[in-house]
């Protein structure tokens, strides 16, 4: 007999997310569908407005993926105009970028994830002094590793117990029989949970110093960016080399060890191969390294075929709107959820999803840090391969592995560990441009003689996978407009292919121990984290090739 | 605008000076028929007992009202709208008839030897016929009472007979008990005779002169004769042109007919049958035709509880009244013998209506609660619960200040007279009654005054005032959850423990206060509220949003995000951070709702999505909309807080052409009370700043119209910009990236909104004061004002007609 189980409000994530699974006697997962429940039409409020005001609003589509969207409006807009913006802007969009990529991987692992594995009341009964033993075992230098700080720890952590007052660890899955950690490693990672929340408001600060501010970074404008007083300002630039120079510590001393701590002591959920997907990743590459080569390198893997690693090609990008609640003419056709409240998923046509159905080659996709790491390691990236090759070392883990719950995180922690190597670089290729006086950060161009209509695109590689906006302009105004952001590849519906997304692959054959606390669900669901208010986004037209868009990857 | 107001009393006063202090504009005209300018009835005494002249009880009056005396009016002309007095005309546009009452006589005001106790003609007389008559004084209320202590303590007044019919004293209500005690006060000295259920039989009069004056028990030779028996409503000239009944009718604006009004204890207000007879009553009169009249912030007035004080040598009267009482009533006397105290608590159906204390040391304040609550109380819950005042005697009942208070002042402020007083305390100035009291009071304290004392300011002593209250405030809170550790105590281990200095603390609260605009004398209090803060429940709800708010919010520093989260501020549902998920988050929310009733604090992020019967939205186990989540959850919040510009106004969601039919959360409720805090997103420091200052101070913070707290929202953008002084010289940026933006000049002219935008970013900045968009080049685009996608979204100079609007 099979039964139904539905997660919603899915927390610790941004945005609307509905999960229903269909698990067996056993428990085991048969068949699941993920939805996204928010619907707010901001491409359809992008149409008729003037092209170079995209990105302010564009921006709005996401405030943690912030930067990200308004980039993507305003690089798009660029390709659409033709428009080559100066080196420098460049770069300080990409350090504003890259600040982003470790804030978000930080808050993702520890704020928004950790706590599937790490269980707050097991580390009261912690250990101080026995874990100052235990953190040294997957690094070097563990972070605040002091016996008065994990006292410390333990007491803030027994005064929210003691006061019945749990706020947001309240009423969590703890006691779980699927919670793998010691005492002691629940008291180091959890010590670093709050360690992080400070270290979340620093690195944003990184964000700021280029951006105005975050979330909603104010700095970029078409054909460059505004914050060139900052970029002359030593001060500012030592002011951001600081704040990365200590992320990279947390980053390595913290996070990567944590990430060790969690990959040796969930090393059978790992080999079990728990949370994979179907093996199809995709990659549109990006960020300037050396000369020729970049920082993630573009390609599509189909099936863990790590052989065959094909280029990409946004011509093989469709969107199909079958399951979601949309219709042939782009018009919203909502069918509504039962009357329980459940998702309808009963007939094979039945619409469940506000999100729509990006296909590559007709195939569902993962994208994220997992499909970067997968990716360039295999295209033999130099920079990235070390990196990952210490990792699979010390865990003791293959390459294979990383496709799972855990793997998907491991990747994201190694992707943070050489972005943190890579901004040094950035920073010292801005300092080589402004010491022969290339201060330039704007390219100058007359709105009135520029094409009235035009079309451009935008793929970047974003902290959480590929991101496309499109953009149509006609009569110098937005005639059409589409965003598809990761979360809609990861977190797509089924079609009437019947294929499965990421998240709903991921979930298929994974055995939940307790229907009542679908612990291992929110697992495999978190490994992608997933960004809801990013990911629902209306289609440009049905199943429409994009090879017209001219390509543009950073 | 041309007023008229016919009456020398203290309403006619009140009244004309509270129009000209709305609207200085008016021409306001008092007539009188009195020979002197407005004077303070209550004090007549002391014209009696010449303690006094009439310069003295002279009432404050605006001195561009226009003041007319001696004009006794004949009649009114409604038509032509103007009153005719014997030898003058009057026109007016508003007329006010204040004309008050006018004192019962038994016999011929016009003999010589025949007074009533009302005007400062009828105190001269009385003056000069003190030491050659036979005194008496007929009648048994307040008013012949307060005449004959006068009387009483006059040197040279030898002897005063009060006649009286009945046989009880102040009030016929009043248990033997009492009248016994009240007597004794009076006869003590023996100048007094009281002659109970007497009355006058016959008078022989020569010369117009009473000689004898014969009552049923009395034969009096060479009498002066008071009156106090009674008053009525002074409405002769009116009652051919309006209707009256005791008095000139009238509505709860006291308008009697259009453009004509009557306040005071000439006006009956119809649908009370009530008459005023306290100075209070008819200040309060006063103010609800002001209203009325002036045309905003308009007041009815309402029956309200009066209190009426009498102090004669030894015995000390208080009576608190409402209007609900009647015959019918129960008595409760509680007396002691021993302090020689009575208490008479009178119930009309089991609620307390009256009380009057005789040398009581009952809490009046306690007691006047009682009655406006108007709960039904048992007797023995009366005698149980007595509360004794700990301030001492009541001095000024319309301002509710006691002796102690009053001594209080003194001591901490060291002022010297009545006049100083005034800075601190309107005690003595509303009706005047106690004036003289407070007056004794302050010099009596005088020695109190230590002479080292540094003196302190009215706003020091307001502001001292206002930290103790929210202490008390931040005492609920930690009362409310008794389980929690954290106190004020031991907050100092706790902030070791987070690692975070004393001084990092103290720099917090500072800018706190400074950013508040709170006295830096908050900051002690400041320090209590926020170990308070982690009392009050939070549920923040995110509707269609976009999670920039929450997480600008987890980016607040100073204090740092754990530490709000872990002891400032109990985040209970927050789906963003919490660790619980599903059916379990659900719980954690009902059981806030349900348990923590008018308690929780509602924060919402994101806009109310109503088209598609609000469906464009989903959430939780059963598929709720977010509209009804919303409903929901405000239903039984505390206070809801609107944060970032999609719940302020529906924001980005909103913009044309609203696609989801999405609105902003004070909208989809309806309702007017939501604090708005908008902005794309909020500065988190506005977000704490504002929970502190509901902890603190209950009450909403001021706001400005659009909801918003000013001290957060006052100052416009433009104004406090650091490049203000570039934009002063004509120094401006005129393209992205060119030496002005280097040099960091006004970014006017590349569409800075800053002078559409009023907030403190310019001086708060974002991500612990990095930067702020103009700082980095790109300038404001005003997203905490209304419809800002639609209008100042853009890098151009803002024009009108390019909106969507």
């Amino acid at each position: 007999m099979s039964k139904k189980i539905v997660i919603d409000p899915i927390t610790r994530i941004e945005g609307h997310l509905r999960a229903e699974v269909e698990v067996d006697e056993d428990g085991i997962v048969q068949e699941a569908w993920v939805s996204g429940q928010l619907f707010r039409g901001i491409e359809t409020i992008l149409k008729g407005r003037d092209p170079r005001d995209a990105g302010l609003l564009a921006g709005r589509i996401c405030g943690v993926c912030t930067n990200s969207h308004f980039r993507g409006a305003i690089t798009s807009v660029e390709d659409a105009y033709s428009i080559e913006i100066p080196k420098n802007a460049d770069i300080i969009r990409d350090l504003i970028a890259m600040a982003l990529f470790i804030q978000d991987h930080v808050v993702h692992f520890y704020h928004l994830h950790l706590l599937d594995f790490a269980d707050v009341t097991s580390a009261l009964k912690a250990d101080a002094k026995s874990a100052t033993k235990e953190a040294p075992k997957y690094t070097n230098k563990p972070y605040r590793n002091s016996i008065s700080h994990y006292e410390n720890v333990l007491e803030k952590l027994n005064k929210l117990v003691k006061s019945g007052k749990l706020g947001p660890f309240a009423n969590a899955y703890w006691g779980h029989s699927e919670y793998k950690l010691s005492p002691e490693q629940n008291l180091i990672v959890i010590s670093h949970y709050l360690d992080a929340l400070r270290f979340q408001t620093q690195i944003s600060k990184a964000v700021a110093i280029f951006g105005g501010k975050t979330p909603h970074p104010q700095s970029l404008v078409v054909g460059g960016v505004t914050s060139v007083a900052d970029m002359l300002n030593p001060q500012r630039l030592n002011d951001y080399l600081f704040i990365m120079k200590e992320a990279k510590e947390f980053v390595e001393r913290a996070y990567l060890a944590d990430m060790k701590l969690l990959a040796l002591a969930y090393k059978d959920e790992i080999k079990a191969g728990i949370g994979r997907a179907n093996g199809n990743f995709m990659c549109v590459g990006g960020y300037e390294f050396e000369g020729e080569e970049k920082l993630f390198c573009n390609g599509v893997i189909y099936g863990h075929d790590f052989n065959n690693i094909e280029e990409f090609d946004e011509s093989k990008i469709t969107e199909e709107i079958d399951r979601a609640w949309y219709d042939e003419n782009d018009d919203i056709c909502y069918t509504d959820l039962n009357e329980d409240g459940t998702l309808k998923t009963e007939k094979k046509d039945d619409k469940y999803s506000w999100i729509k159905a990006p296909r590559y080659d007709g195939k569902t996709m993962e994208t994220g840090p997992l499909a970067r790491v997968l990716i360039s390691y295999h295209k033999n990236n130099e920079l990235i391969k070390s990196f990952v090759d210490e990792f699979l070392d010390e865990t003791d883990l293959e390459i294979m592995d990383l496709s799972t719950t855990i793997g998907r995180n491991a990747a994201r922690a190694i992707e943070s560990s050489y972005v943190c190597e890579y901004v040094f670089k950035l920073v010292s290729r801005l300092i080589q441009n402004i010491k022969y006086y290339d201060t330039d950060t704007w390219t100058k161009y007359d709105f009135e003689k520029l094409p009235t209509t035009t079309k451009g695109s935008a793929f970047l590689e974003v902290p959480r996978g590929v991101l496309t906006h499109l953009i149509d302009i006609e009569d110098s105004k937005i005639k059409n407009y589409s965003v598809i952001a990761p979360t809609t590849w990861n977190a797509t519906p089924k079609n009437l292919d019947g294929l499965r997304g990421a998240y709903e692959e991921a979930l298929i054959g994974i055995k939940v121990e307790d229907s009542s606390k679908p612990l291992e669900v929110l697992r495999v669901l978190h490994s992608f984290d997933p960004c809801l208010a990013c990911a629902v986004h209306i289609v440009d037209t049905k199943g429409k090739e994009l090879s017209r868009y001219k390509i543009k990857t950073l | 605008m041309r007023i008229l107001i016919i009456g020398g009393g203290i309403a006619a006063v009140y009244i004309a000076n509270n129009l000209k202090k709305e609207d200085s504009s008016l021409e306001v005209t008092i007539l009188s028929d009195e020979k002197y300018p407005p004077y303070d009835r209550i004090h007549l005494c002391r014209l009696v007992d010449g303690s006094s002249d009439i310069n003295d009880i002279k009432l404050p009056l605006d001195p561009t009202v226009k003041l007319e005396l001696e004009q006794k009016v004949i009649s009114i002309d409604k038509d032509k709208k103007r009153v005719l007095s014997e030898d003058s005309m009057f026109s007016y546009d508003k007329l006010i008839i204040a004309t008050g009452s006018l004192p019962l006589s038994l016999l011929d005001e016009n003999i010589k030897n025949v007074s009533v106790f009302r005007s400062s003609k009828d105190c001269i007389n009385i003056k000069n016929n003190l030491s050659n008559k036979e005194l008496v004084v007929i009648g048994s209320g307040p008013i012949s009472l307060e005449i004959l202590e006068t009387l009483n303590t006059i040197e040279g007044v030898e002897k005063v007979v009060l006649v009286l019919r009945s046989s009880h004293l102040y009030d016929r209500y009043l248990s033997l008990e009492s009248i016994e005690l009240i007597k004794n006060c009076y006869t003590k000295n023996g100048k007094v005779y009281i002659s109970f259920e007497d009355e006058i039989e016959d008078t022989t009069i020569q010369d117009n002169e009473i000689k004898t004056l014969k009552t049923k028990k009395l034969e009096i030779q060479n009498p002066y004769i008071i009156f106090g028996v009674g008053i009525k409503p002074n409405i002769e000239p009116f009652r051919k042109t309006l209707r009256c009944n005791k008095g000139i009718l009238t509505d709860a604006h006291m308008q009697v007919e259009q453009d004509i009004y009557a306040v005071g204890e000439c006006a009956e207000i119809e649908k009370f049958n009530f008459v005023a007879g306290h100075v209070k009553e008819c200040t309060a009169e006063a103010e609800a035709c002001v209203s009325h009249i002036i045309g905003s912030d308009i007041k009815e007035y309402e029956l309200g509880v009066s209190i009426d004080m009498l102090k004669v040598g030894e015995f000390d009267l208080v009576e608190v009244s409402s209007a609900k009482f009647g015959d019918g009533f129960e008595k409760v006397v509680i007396s002691s013998k021993e302090h020689n105290r009575i208490d008479e608590y009178f119930l009309n159906d089991n609620k307390l209506t009256r009380f009057i204390g005789i040398n009581s040391n009952v809490d009046v304040g306690y007691i006047e609660s009682l009655i406006k609550e108007g709960n039904e109380v048992d007797i023995n819950y009366l005698y149980e619960n007595r509360i004794v005042g700990e301030r001492g005697r009541l001095i000024c009942s319309c301002e509710h200040i006691y002796h102690q208070d009053l001594v209080d002042i003194v001591t901490q402020t060291g002022i010297r007279d009545f006049s100083e007083l005034a800075e601190f305390s309107d005690a003595g100035r509303v009706c005047g009654r106690c004036k003289m009291t407070v007056a004794d009071i302050i010099k009596d304290s005088q020695s109190l005054i230590d002479p080292n004392m540094p003196r302190k300011s009215a706003d020091d002593i307001k502001r001292e005032r206002e930290i103790a209250k929210v202490k008390k405030r931040i005492e609920k809170f930690n009362t409310l959850h008794p389980r929690n550790e954290l106190t004020t105590e031991n907050l100092e281990s706790a902030m070791e423990s987070l690692d975070i200095g004393e001084k990092e603390v103290n720099s917090w609260i500072s800018m706190v206060t400074a950013t508040m605009q709170l006295h830096p004398n908050f900051e002690q209090v400041i320090e209590g509220a926020v170990c308070a803060l982690n009392r009050v429940p939070i549920i923040w709800l995110e509707l269609s949003d976009c999670s920039g708010n929450s997480e600008a919010f987890i980016k607040s520093t100073n204090p740092h995000i754990e530490d709000l989260i872990f002891d400032y501020i109990s985040l209970d549902y927050h789906e963003l951070i919490m660790a619980a998920s599903g059916n379990e988050s659900e719980t954690i929310l009902e059981d806030i709702i349900k348990t923590q009733k008018g308690e929780y604090v509602l924060i919402v992020e994101g806009a109310v999505p109503l088209g598609l019967d609000g469906k464009f939205l989903r959430l939780g186990p059963k598929g709720e909309t977010g509209y009804e989540l919303l409903k929901r959850c405000a239903k039984d919040a505390a206070l809801i807080l609107a944060v970032g510009s999609c719940a302020y106004d529906g924001g980005v969601v909103a913009a044309h052409p609203n696609p989801t039919g999405a609105v902003g959360v004070a909208e989809a409720l309806d309702r007017d009370d939501i604090i708005n805090l908008s902005g794309c997103p909020t500065n988190p420091t506005n977000i704490v700043g504002t929970l502190l200052s509901y902890l603190m101070f209950e009450e909403l913070p001021e706001l400005d119209k659009f909801n918003r707290p000013l001290w957060a929202y006052e100052g416009r953008v433009h104004d406090n910009c650091e490049r203000r002084g570039h934009y002063e010289l004509g120094e401006f940026v005129k393209e992205w990236g060119d030496a002005g933006a280097k040099k960091g000049w006004c970014l006017f002219e590349m569409g800075c909104k800053g002078p559409y935008a009023n907030v403190n970013c310019p001086t708060m900045k974002f991500n612990s004061a990095t930067s702020w968009p103009v700082q980095a080049g790109h300038g404001c685009m005003a997203c905490t004002e209304h419809n800002f996608f639609d209008k100042f979204a853009n890098e151009r100079e803002y024009v009108e007609d390019e909106s969507h609007e």
